[in-house]
């Protein structure tokens, strides 16, 4: 453990606080299942207590999705502790089956899902024309080419009229390795080496996982933003009707609470149709349940956190719209009565002429 | 007995997934907020009155201990089990049992968290008054047997005014039922006060009846600012003087108003030796009357008066207020705050003084000693903030709040006002107590012959 890791463990004074906003603690009720529980057993492990499963489940059961450090009084932020302490862990060999999974996938195929398919299949006949050069290249993500690979490329093809390049040999961003302490050193440079190749100042990307990860653990140089952003700026140019339609949104923990995204996604659905607003929104929105590797890990779990959300869809909503995948794929499980929408899925409902 | 057979015997009572011996439960039950710890044997969740009987039987038959807990957001370690055995997590019966406004009360279970209860009540028009920094987390259960309190016990007084009856689960397991659901009963000993404040050391907590109060049509706050916090302690003898009872009296100083600040920068307090917040409540006409007193009797020792803007003006200030506790540790990343010595309380009139002597206590041991609480009802609250790395800290801290306890007893006050005693200020029972402590252990005595519940605790 470094100093800076204890001081940051010891910035805990256990008020509780985030006890009573973590979600994982809401379902499970123990208290090594409360942020406030994982600081505690970041500080006995950093002290020598036994890393035995119940201490593995524990740091392991965090979806990182910050409310405890958006509310914490005295300024701990425990992601960061959990992420280094699932870091020291996995360099002790200390990791859970699910830790395990991830790595290896991301490293071995360049996706953590264990696909084995040509990744940019998704671009399809979109990628007859792409440019070498440009100002802006479009990250696709794991989830993006291979879980969706139709929303990807008509996304792409939206953004192609703007100029916009993609990668021709995209892998992961590292965002579930960094968030299960994993390294992802060697597809980070994998991705900046491409990056770089395409002269682009800015990256654009459409899941939240990838934009906290390239925006925050990448170099600083690289300007990062999310589709939602690229494109409210440019509603005007795009040709779009009003929809009979009223929607709610989820803000996604690492593209909202965690890098303060939070109006361009409203500013398009607004823009094209009603917005009324889930119960818990912004800074104070609760987790869809799959992020910091708790639907691969916890997939049960996840599933609970991922109903206490759809609790807060308000009543009358045609749909849940939301901008990132993984959060919809969850809340999918978790909202079977609200279909759940990609914020790019409205926006070409309302465009007159379909890319 | 076996360790295994206990467990077998527990899982009985409450269920295979309501009993834990994991390395990381045990753990984190060794902590409240306190500097306090103990590591349990076993942390059990039970859901009904039925399984908590079921256990405590068991532990008395068995001479084993046990150690209630709500939230586990004590600072005093009266949820921490010293002496190990059960900890009974009671966070799970957290139901409103009964809604009777017509009687003006409510039969709650003691898990259920104070602003939570206020939420359900909310709509209903009432609301359940004492008001602790820690509403938003701690539940019921703990505020009654620690009668906890908080900003607004100025005026409303604090748990144990509310507390009209309890159902409770003696030492061998027998439960029984205190008070009544009327206002007034002197039917034999006032067991319910008995066990409002004695944090699980003669029975454990099951179902409260308690008195709700209907919501104030107005309210509205106060700021005046000072050069230094014995003015604004003058200040405040001076208001509660002059017959105004306002619905909340807190002092903050400058550190604390720091604190406030990088917290919440939209609260935005202004920059002062110290401030008092007063908040007046009631009807339109009552509030602005209050506010108009207040304001007269403070300006002659006050630099600044001003008054909340609006509604949401006046929530940032009290939502950041209730939380400057453990945002004090923001001020400087190399420091944490650490509850030791930070609940006294001294008569009203002595709380001057009583500033005084905190300031020479912070200069004497090269200690920063932040000071703020609920002044109005000679509450001090002090916050030390350490770098929790370095022993002399740890030394010096200590020496701070051992010297301050002992100067609130010697001017007549209490080592602890709102936040208990449990593991933390035992030892100074018997110097602020004196015989009245060899009273209390002859209750613990006939109750609990066996010691069984919270061991180790409020020095009986």
């Amino acid at each position: 453990m470094t100093g800076y890791d204890m001081r940051s463990i010891l910035k805990c004074v256990r008020c509780g606080t985030c006890r009573s906003v973590c979600p994982v603690f809401d379902v499970v009720g123990w208290e090594s299942a409360s942020s406030r529980g994982r600081m505690l057993v970041a500080h006995g492990i950093s002290q020598g207590l036994e890393v035995d499963e119940s201490v593995l489940n524990s740091i392991n059961m965090c979806t990182t999705c910050g409310i405890c450090e958006q509310l914490c009084p005295s300024g701990a932020a425990p992601p960061k502790v959990i992420e280094n302490i699932r870091h020291q862990l996995v360099l002790q060999g200390k990791m859970t089956q699910a830790q395990k999974d991830i790595s290896s996938r991301a490293n071995e195929l360049g996706n953590t899902l264990g696909e084995t398919g040509e990744r940019m299949a998704w671009l399809g006949e979109s990628g007859a024309d792409v440019r070498e050069k440009a100002d802006y290249v479009y990250f696709a993500g794991c989830l993006g080419s291979y879980r969706y690979p139709e929303l990807t490329r008509r996304t792409f093809d939206i953004l192609k009229k703007f100029g916009v390049t993609v990668l021709k040999d995209e892998v992961c961003c590292g965002s579930p390795l960094l968030r299960t302490g994993s390294d992802p050193l060697a597809l980070v440079s994998r991705n900046l080496e491409q990056i770089k190749a395409t002269g682009a100042h800015t990256v654009i990307t459409g899941c939240a996982g990838c934009y906290t990860t390239l925006k925050n653990d990448y170099p600083d140089d690289l300007k990062v933003i999310h589709v939602s952003e690229f494109l409210a700026d440019r509603l005007a140019e795009m040709d779009l009707k009003k929809l009979d339609l009223k929607v709610s949104y989820h803000d996604p923990c690492h593209l909202g609470r965690c890098n303060g995204v939070f109006d361009a996604p409203r500013d398009i659905i607004t823009s094209i149709c009603d917005l009324k607003e889930m119960k818990n929104i912004r800074e104070r929105s609760r987790c869809c349940g799959a992020g910091g590797g708790v639907l691969k890990g916890y997939p049960e779990l996840s599933l609970e956190l991922s109903k206490k959300r759809a609790g807060d869809i308000p009543e009358g909503v045609d749909y849940l719209v939301t901008s990132c995948p993984l959060c919809r794929t969850n809340l999918k499980r978790g909202s079977p009565e609200v279909e759940v929408l990609d914020i790019i899925d409205l926006l070409e409902m309302a465009m007159e002429q379909k890319p | 007995m076996q360790k295994t057979d206990l467990l077998d015997k527990l899982q009985n009572i409450v269920g295979k997934e309501r009993v834990s011996a994991s390395a990381a439960e045990l753990y984190c039950y060794s902590f409240d907020a306190s500097q306090v710890r103990g590591m349990p044997e076993f942390v059990i969740r039970p859901t009904t009155t039925a399984q908590v009987s079921d256990v405590v039987r068991l532990a008395w038959e068995k001479g084993i201990s046990v150690t209630a807990r709500g939230a586990g957001t004590g600072l005093a370690g009266g949820s921490v089990p010293v002496e190990g055995g059960l900890v009974l997590d009671m966070s799970s019966m957290d139901r409103v049992i009964e809604m009777d406004f017509d009687n003006l009360q409510v039969v709650v279970e003691p898990g259920i968290v104070q602003e939570k209860l206020n939420l359900v009540l909310e709509p209903y028009g009432f609301f359940f008054p004492p008001d602790p920094g820690s509403s938003a987390m701690c539940t019921l259960g703990g505020l009654i047997a620690n009668n906890g309190s908080g900003m607004r016990s100025v005026k409303y007084g604090t748990t144990r005014n509310y507390v009209l009856g309890l159902e409770v689960v003696l030492a061998d397991g027998t439960v029984i039922n205190t008070g009544s659901k009327t206002m007034k009963s002197v039917a034999g000993y006032s067991l319910t006060d008995l066990f409002v404040g004695s944090e699980g050391t003669l029975g454990i907590i099951t179902k409260a009846i308690l008195k709700v109060r209907a919501l104030p049509k107005e309210r509205s706050v106060l700021l005046a600012s000072f050069e230094n916090p014995e003015l604004a302690g003058k200040a405040v003898v001076k208001v509660l003087s002059s017959g105004i009872v306002p619905s909340a009296c807190e002092i903050l100083d400058s550190n604390i108003i720091d604190a406030i600040n990088t917290y919440d920068p939209k609260v935005g307090l202004p920059r002062a030796g110290a401030i008092l917040m007063f908040e007046m409540d009631g009807t339109e006409n009552a509030v602005n009357e209050g506010i108009a007193m207040i304001a007269d009797a403070c300006s002659s020792l006050a630099t600044d008066i001003r008054t909340a803007a609006n509604k949401k003006e006046r929530e940032e200030i009290w939502a950041a207020r209730r939380l400057v506790g453990a945002a004090v540790s923001r001020l400087d990343p190399m420091r944490t705050r650490v509850y030791v010595g930070e609940d006294i309380g001294v008569p009203i009139k002595e709380i001057p003084r009583m500033l005084h002597k905190v300031r020479e206590i912070s200069e004497e041991f090269d200690l920063p000693i932040m000071t703020y609480g609920h002044i109005g009802d000679g509450n001090l609250h002090t916050g030390m903030c350490i770098d929790v790395l370095d022993d002399r800290d740890w030394e010096k801290l200590n020496k701070a709040a051992d010297k301050i306890h002992r100067t609130a007893i010697s001017i007549g006050g209490t080592v602890t006002a709102e936040h208990g005693v449990g593991g933390a200020r035992a030892e100074y029972l018997e110097m602020e107590l004196g015989k009245a402590l060899d009273v209390m252990i002859l209750i613990k005595k006939a109750l609990d012959p066996r010691g069984i519940l919270n061991p180790g605790k409020m020095g009986v």
